[in-house]
């Protein structure tokens, strides 16, 4: 398992647009990835449960990849959470 | 329509949240919504500023800027409500909500005060997106009708 965690600094957090964002990269992997912060956990290719974290600036996201392509999926999503969050 | 029927929402369809005029998602002018990135659904340009519960079910989150409410109505079918493009810059300006989440609404209940004009005033436009989360989830998701509608009109048929 891969594991990383990010403190958002994007004003707004993650909100509908970066959340759609954040699912479709999500998805590319067949790894099961896993979005735990503010005491909640969400599927990261499950829109309405990343929303659902309501995750703001300043909040600290643990994110754990497990499956065949975690590497990959890993160095995708932290790059991706730090181009856009 | 059998009489006892009468007012009770049918799960496999989804209602205009407002008065107003039907958007085709594509014609949406935010790529997150015309490109489909959020999912399939329809929009509603609001005559009104009353947002009311597209389909009997629970509110599953509000969002903190409350210009966007999630629903999952008794088909399992999650629906997010985002009223206004970009609105979330509004920071909660122009939104009173009603309903906070674990809520059961039926259909028609209303959601959310909006002021349209705040909106407008901002430069953002009123537009308001209905979208269905889990997409992939159904096989079929039609649109029933076009051009302008109540919260009384099924906009969506879903199977």
């Amino acid at each position: 398992m891969q594991q990383f965690s990010y403190v958002i600094t994007d004003e707004i957090g993650i909100h509908a647009r970066p959340a759609g964002m954040l699912v479709k990269v999500a998805k590319i992997f067949k790894s099961k990835i896993t979005l735990n912060g503010k005491e909640k956990t969400a599927d990261a290719t499950k829109l309405m449960a990343v929303m659902s974290m309501g995750i703001k600036c300043g909040d600290t996201v643990e994110v754990s990849v497990e499956g065949e392509d975690e590497t990959a999926a890993a160095a995708e999503l932290e790059t991706f959470f730090k181009e856009n969050l | 329509m059998l009489g006892f029927l009468k007012g009770k929402a049918k799960g496999n369809f989804i209602y205009s949240p407002c008065k107003g005029d039907l958007m085709s998602l594509t014609e949406v002018p935010d790529p997150t919504f015309a490109e489909k990135m959020l999912g399939d659904g329809f929009a509603v340009i609001p005559s009104e500023g009353k947002i009311y519960a597209p389909s009997d079910g629970e509110i599953t989150t509000v969002f903190e800027t409350r210009h966007a409410i999630c629903m999952t109505n008794t088909m399992g079918v999650e629906l997010l409500i985002h009223v206004g493009l970009d609105t979330v810059t509004l920071k909660g300006e122009a939104f009173t909500v009603h309903v906070s989440e674990g809520d059961q609404v039926k259909k028609g209940d209303l959601l959310m005060d909006v002021d349209l004009e705040k909106i407008q005033a901002a430069g953002l436009h009123t537009v308001t997106p209905v979208i269905i989360c889990n997409t992939d989830d159904f096989a079929h998701i039609d649109l029933q009708k076009e051009g302008s509608v109540t919260n009384e009109d099924e906009v969506l048929k879903i199977s």
